[in-house]
């Protein structure tokens, strides 16, 4: 009787394992298949090359600059020293200076890494012309209107971090006037992302020190002070040493434990993230992408 | 008469079919590149081999990506191509630095590509022409998940318009996809915690500023072996959200890239990250990565 009742049992179990072991092999051969893994690198575009002088006697300011900024902005990270070497040797050059403010206000509406690199430039630089330029960029009008997206103007955000990079280049300046620019930002500018940089820039300029502590306390908003104790990870940094610094710092910023949602089927509202996505049928494509014969 | 009644018909039917493709074909600003992508694109120069591959494992389709570069994949003013550029970044770009950087390139990956995995159910990309988004994440039952890019990661004037910002923009709507899949609540902001508006108009939640505000949960260098930043123990110990993970990446694309990415697509890493981490935690600031000095 009993062996009976096992007897369909056992053509049921095999074609269980037999499908598990078909399903495992599948699984096998997925994580194996080479269409899984990205094809191995090919660096396939020309090198950087050799620095290019930014001020050169034998050409104009108008050529050598857009020429040193292409470079660098494609340089390396290995390539940091010699990009600031570069710019520390044309220092004393204002026009150099004159022709990357005036590339920074060309360049501001159309393309916004562009001109954060040409910013950065401008601020290595250390040029008294540059400052008075980077002093103007930082007093731009700031938006009060425009794109919101996911909760930000886009508009404003993309002045708050561009103004950001020339408070950077006003702290590095090491100037009285610069000081007095990013200790004024610090304080007062509307965008909370200017006021951020500006206190660790005075800070990573002046050594973390306790004078520049309580110089910036005196002008940081009650409601930012918190902006003074923030850990910064920074090249060459131990890893110990920022999770110590991020250690006690969390443990002043405690986030609460994290809730599940009670179940239930998603509401539709609860099933997008961020917006309102359009929903067109994920039908898979039956064509590959495909590069014109005459594109780039 | 007929013969003219039918000609009317059909001109008629080829404007309205016209007007209305004209309608849903609207696309992103298809003229320009920022700087900081066609850096990033000059190191490979349109690797055939590459977007051959990503379109598959980033489940891209001609039905979403027809009228977006699908067919001229070459050409970086397009959508299409600057999507690819972004997982050329994400693939190749990391150095995976035990001692520094938050997470590793598998990590990135998983949590980016379209396959199921511990991170996330399968997803589809499509893009939007709405600009009141950097991009979602739209839960569908049955069926693949949908990620959208908007304009807002396209067009070159907008911060978040470049390789690193794009990359970035898929890690946080795929954690939106983890939290999803872990059925945990985020908040009701689009999948983010509110804030509250002032009389003054500024809108706050602790120390966040923008509508659509998380926590961050702090965690040192190390804490999560490469490959295990999916894995939560219920607490706010081992725990991320969206923000959280996004700025994790962009600092790990800032301070621990391979050293051909480009400075260009190092510093607007760093600038997203900087204006993410100053703006939207609730517990925070965040802690900021990178070197203030204008160039790094």
């Amino acid at each position: 009787m009993n062996s009976e009742l096992s007897r369909p049992r056992l053509p049921l179990s095999g074609l269980i394992a037999g499908a598990l072991i078909v399903l495992s092999a599948f699984a096998t051969v997925a994580q194996e298949n080479p269409k899984n893994n990205p094809p191995k690198l090919q660096l396939n575009g020309p090198a950087p090359g050799a620095a290019p002088p930014l001020s050169d006697p034998k050409r104009p300011a108008g050529e050598s600059v857009p020429a040193f900024v292409a470079w660098a902005s494609r340089s390396g990270i290995k390539q940091n020293d010699q990009v600031r070497r570069t710019i520390a040797a044309a220092r004393n050059d204002s026009a150099i200076a004159t022709e990357l403010c005036r590339e920074i206000g060309e360049q501001q509406k159309t393309d916004f890494s562009r001109t954060l690199i040409t910013l950065s430039v401008l601020g290595e630089l250390r040029n008294g012309e540059g400052e008075k330029c980077l002093i103007t960029f930082l007093h731009q009008p700031f938006p009060k209107e425009g794109t919101v997206a996911n909760g930000e103007i886009v508009e404003q955000t993309s002045l708050g971090v561009l103004e950001g990079k020339a408070v950077d280049g006003l702290a590095y300046a090491h100037t009285d006037t610069g000081d007095r620019e990013v200790l004024q930002a610090a304080g007062s500018h509307p965008s909370r992302i200017v006021r951020a940089e500006a206190i660790n820039a005075y800070l990573w300029n002046h050594h973390d020190s306790p004078a520049a502590r309580a110089t910036l306390l005196k002008v940081v908003r009650t409601d930012e002070r918190t902006f003074l104790d923030r850990p910064r990870l920074e090249p060459g940094m131990s890893r110990d040493e920022f999770n110590r610094k991020l250690a006690v710092y969390a443990r002043l910023h405690p986030a609460p434990r994290p809730v599940k949602r009670s179940p239930h089927k998603l509401l539709l509202t609860e099933s997008v993230a961020d917006g309102e996505a359009p929903t067109p049928s994920p039908i898979p494509s039956a064509t590959a992408p495909q590069a014109k014969q005459e594109s780039r | 008469m007929i013969r003219h009644v039918r000609h009317w018909l059909a001109l008629v039917v080829s404007v309205v079919v016209a007007l209305s493709a004209g309608t849903s074909f609207a696309v992103c600003n298809q003229s320009s590149v920022s700087q900081a992508d066609s850096d990033l694109w000059a190191t490979h120069g349109c690797w055939k081999d590459f977007f051959l591959w990503q379109y598959q494992a980033y489940n891209f389709s001609s039905d979403n990506w027809g009228n977006r570069g699908w067919n001229d994949a070459c050409n970086d003013n397009l959508e299409y191509p600057k999507a690819w550029n972004a997982a050329f970044l994400t693939t190749y770009g990391l150095l995976d630095n035990n001692d520094q950087s938050f997470h590793g390139t598998t990590d990135y990956r998983q949590l980016a590509e379209a396959p199921d995995s511990n991170f996330k159910d399968s997803v589809y990309y499509d893009a939007t022409d709405a600009t009141n988004i950097f991009g979602s994440f739209t839960y569908h039952w049955p069926g693949d998940d949908e990620i959208t890019f908007s304009c807002n990661l396209f067009n070159a004037n907008v911060l978040n318009a470049n390789p690193a910002s794009r990359s970035g923009d898929s890690m946080h709507e795929g954690w939106h996809g983890w939290l999803t899949e872990g059925n945990w609540d985020n908040g009701s902001a689009g999948g983010h915690r509110p804030c509250t508006k002032h009389p003054d108009g500024t809108c706050t939640n602790g120390a966040c500023t923008i509508n659509g505000c998380d926590y961050f949960y702090f965690h040192g260098i190390g804490a999560y072996a490469f490959g295990a930043l999916w894995q939560t123990d219920g607490t706010a110990k081992r725990f991320h959200s969206p923000n959280q993970v996004q700025v994790e990446y962009l600092c790990d694309v800032s301070d621990q890239p391979q050293p051909w990415v480009p400075a260009s697509v190092r510093q607007v890493a760093a600038a997203d990250a900087a204006q993410r981490s100053a703006q939207r935690f609730i517990n925070g600031p965040g802690y900021v990565c990178g070197s203030p000095r204008p160039w790094n």
